[in-house]
């Protein structure tokens, strides 16, 4: 299937707080209660539809475990947009948010979207930290923010797709040079202008059975 | 290792479907030997009794020398007309009950095929199973009493590369692996009671220990891998269901992951680790698992990546490379233009060496020759897994090539994988992995200087 354009995002946050479960709600619309844990990068890719174009996103979910963060800085790289995940349940994961923002903003681009994300909203019971101090943090960084539950999908949608239409609108108002990959976005095969892109002519254009 | 199989499919088992016999009162009946159950919904039990009577006629009728039980089908077949049809006229009716009676045969047909099969499928595998258990006798009568004598010939080698049984493999592995560091069980236990106590704490103190927040990352970091030990372990083959909390393996997992934790508290607990103390605990006692995890974990390949040594990764990396562009050139020019690293796929590779993303047997064989051949066979058998798709994977673009080989496809074959690394040449103009490595290392040296 062909797209107008394609972003490239990345999941990050502690480990165990469901990036990879978010990943999979979003692309393949299933929960897996234990997931196997994530080493290194894994990946995942669907089509979405914004204002009537085809926007194929390519997600990055990383290895969240400290140890690992050296490795995974370089993947930031050519992100357009980061999703940063905590657990509601467990505020330590919370707390690490600022060294995770930290990271973001020093190894990616600067208008590189960040949508904060607190998941396992479906654990109320288990909330140990409150959705006002979600918002506030957000608030104070800038960021777009969102309750959601890979569990249940709630939000699930929302929260991968309002990402992308935040990344549209910068193109739109011309703050994202989108003939620069380094931006995180490529556009798609067909409105390529000929000479600049002669690599992703072929292949890019078929579709691929994730999506 | 056929227990956890076993209790996998056990467990399997627990959640297979429950037939729903209840519903049918029109007449619908699942055409099989129904099993004489008493006491089921009365309306379709007439029609299942004459329905029995008639088949155990069949069954008498039918010639001795078949002597293939067929079971059931899945042909749904209907035995009454229901009663507010009209009644077909005889010759329609005729018709029906011969068309009705072909299937029936047809249905029985396929069955005894499928049965004939599936005794031709056992045979070969009681077949291979033989071959195992003589295999396994030379090995334990012959080969492992006099190991340091009969470890580098050539007839062991050769069996080695066929795969290790599976009641000789711990015991290969433990002695492949050797213990260069003299641990001692008794160590293994004293490090257990210490990771205890530890966890303990760590549980009393849960609240004050992450609201106080220290700024000291090295305690706190220390602590956090203690906390993260409990959040893997329920990660860690889950399909299995052994390692999770309640099964069989979960408390003996924790003890070593823990333990070594306090063994080599500069190295603590990195993600990947759980799952080879996990494949070690499924072949040899725990400490037995300690001593060779510890001894594994010292070797200078995992050294570089369970330090996360990025400098020494790279030169690993490079040397991989190599090889790759000396194997398959056009692929790694294909890899390369659509900006595929080794980074994306090597490190879940290397870190669990394998046991994550290929099927437990085929990774416990990659162990056997790991155990055998050392670090270079983990980038070969990487190399033999490109290969094998070497024609699928050079028509992909970046994302599917990484979605691809950070989630193998699951029916691999293990005759075939390793077919393809064995096509793998692990020379480059008569030089090994370890001296480009060390030339690699080389480099890199001069270039900080």
């Amino acid at each position: 299937m062909s797209y107008a354009y394609l972003f490239k995002y990345i999941i990050i946050g502690d480990t165990g707080v469901g990036k990879s479960c978010l990943l999979l709600q979003f692309t393949d619309k299933r929960f897996q209660p234990v997931h196997d844990l994530t080493i290194g990068v894994e990946f995942g890719a669907r089509m979405i539809t914004i204002d009537g174009k085809q926007i194929k996103l390519q997600i990055w979910d990383t290895a969240g475990q400290e140890s690992f963060r050296s490795i995974t800085r370089s993947y930031y790289r050519g992100a357009a947009g980061a999703l940063l995940v905590y657990d509601i349940t467990r505020r330590d994961t919370f707390n690490h948010l600022t060294t995770w923002l930290e990271d973001a903003r020093q190894h990616s681009n600067s208008n590189m979207v960040i949508m904060l994300i607190g998941n396992k909203s479906d654990l109320e019971a288990r909330r140990d930290v409150k959705k006002e101090e979600g918002e506030a943090f957000a608030r104070e960084h800038g960021l777009i923010f969102m309750e959601t539950s890979a569990k249940t999908a709630a939000n699930v949608e929302e929260a991968f797709i309002n990402t992308a239409k935040e990344i549209y609108q910068k193109i739109q108002d011309g703050v994202f040079d989108i003939n620069n990959e380094a931006n995180g976005i490529k556009i798609g095969p067909q409105h390529s202008p000929s000479p600049s892109l002669p690599s992703s002519s072929g292949g890019g254009a078929q579709g691929s059975g994730c999506c | 290792m056929n227990d956890y199989i076993e209790n996998f499919d056990a467990h399997r088992g627990l959640f297979s479907r429950k037939s729903k016999e209840e519903e049918e009162d029109q007449g619908w009946k699942l055409f099989g030997r129904v099993p004489p159950k008493q006491g089921v919904a009365k309306p379709p039990q007439q029609i299942s009794h004459e329905y029995q009577q008639r088949n155990a006629l069949q069954n008498n009728n039918r010639p001795k020398k078949s002597d293939i039980e067929v079971m059931s089908t899945t042909a749904l077949i209907l035995e009454n007309r229901p009663q507010n049809l009209p009644t077909k006229d005889p010759e329609e009716a005729e018709r029906h009950r011969l068309q009705y009676e072909a299937m029936i045969e047809a249905a029985k047909k396929k069955e005894q095929r499928d049965l004939k099969m599936k005794k031709k499928h056992m045979q070969q595998q009681l077949k291979q199973e033989d071959q195992m258990l003589q295999l396994s006798k030379r090995w334990a009568n012959d080969i492992l009493p006099n190991w340091e004598l009969t470890k580098r010939t050539k007839k062991t080698r050769d069996m080695w590369w066929q795969g290790l049984p599976t009641n000789v493999r711990g015991k290969v592995w433990k002695l492949a692996i050797g213990n260069d560091l003299n641990l001692t069980p008794e160590l293994y236990e004293i490090c257990a009671c210490r990771a205890e106590d530890r966890i303990k704490q760590t549980c009393d103190s849960d609240t004050a220990s992450v609201s106080d927040c220290s700024p000291e990352v090295s305690t706190s970091n220390r602590e956090a891998s203690v906390e993260l030990i409990k959040l893997d372990i329920s990660r860690t083959f889950p399909q299995l269901c052994i390692f999770q909390k309640g099964g069989p393996y979960h408390d003996l997992l924790h003890s070593l992951l823990g333990a070594y934790a306090c063994y080599r508290p500069d190295v603590g607990y990195v993600q990947g680790m759980s799952f080879i103390a996990a494949v070690l605990l499924l072949n040899m006692d725990v400490a037995d698992a300690f001593i060779c995890f510890a001894n594994l974990l010292n070797r200078p390949c995992q050294v570089a990546f369970f330090r996360i040594d990025e400098a020494m990764m790279k030169f690993y990396f490079q040397t991989y490379e190599e090889f790759f562009k000396e194997n398959m050139p056009s692929l790694f020019r294909h890899f390369s233009k659509t900006n595929v690293t080794p980074d994306i796929y090597l490190i879940d590779w290397i870190f669990s060496l394998y046991s994550k993303s290929l099927p437990l047997d085929i990774a416990c064989r990659v162990w056997d020759i790991f155990c055998r051949d050392g670090e270079e066979f983990l980038f070969r058998t990487a190399l033999g897994i490109l290969k094998l798709y070497e024609d699928i994977l050079i028509h992909q673009e970046f994302i599917l090539l990484a979605q691809f080989l950070t989630k193998l496809p699951e029916d691999i074959s293990s005759d075939s994988l390793f077919k393809s690394i064995e096509l793998i040449n692990m020379n480059i103009d008569k030089k090994k992995f370890s001296q480009i490595l060390a030339s690699k290392k080389e480099q890199g040296k001069m270039e900080m200087t």
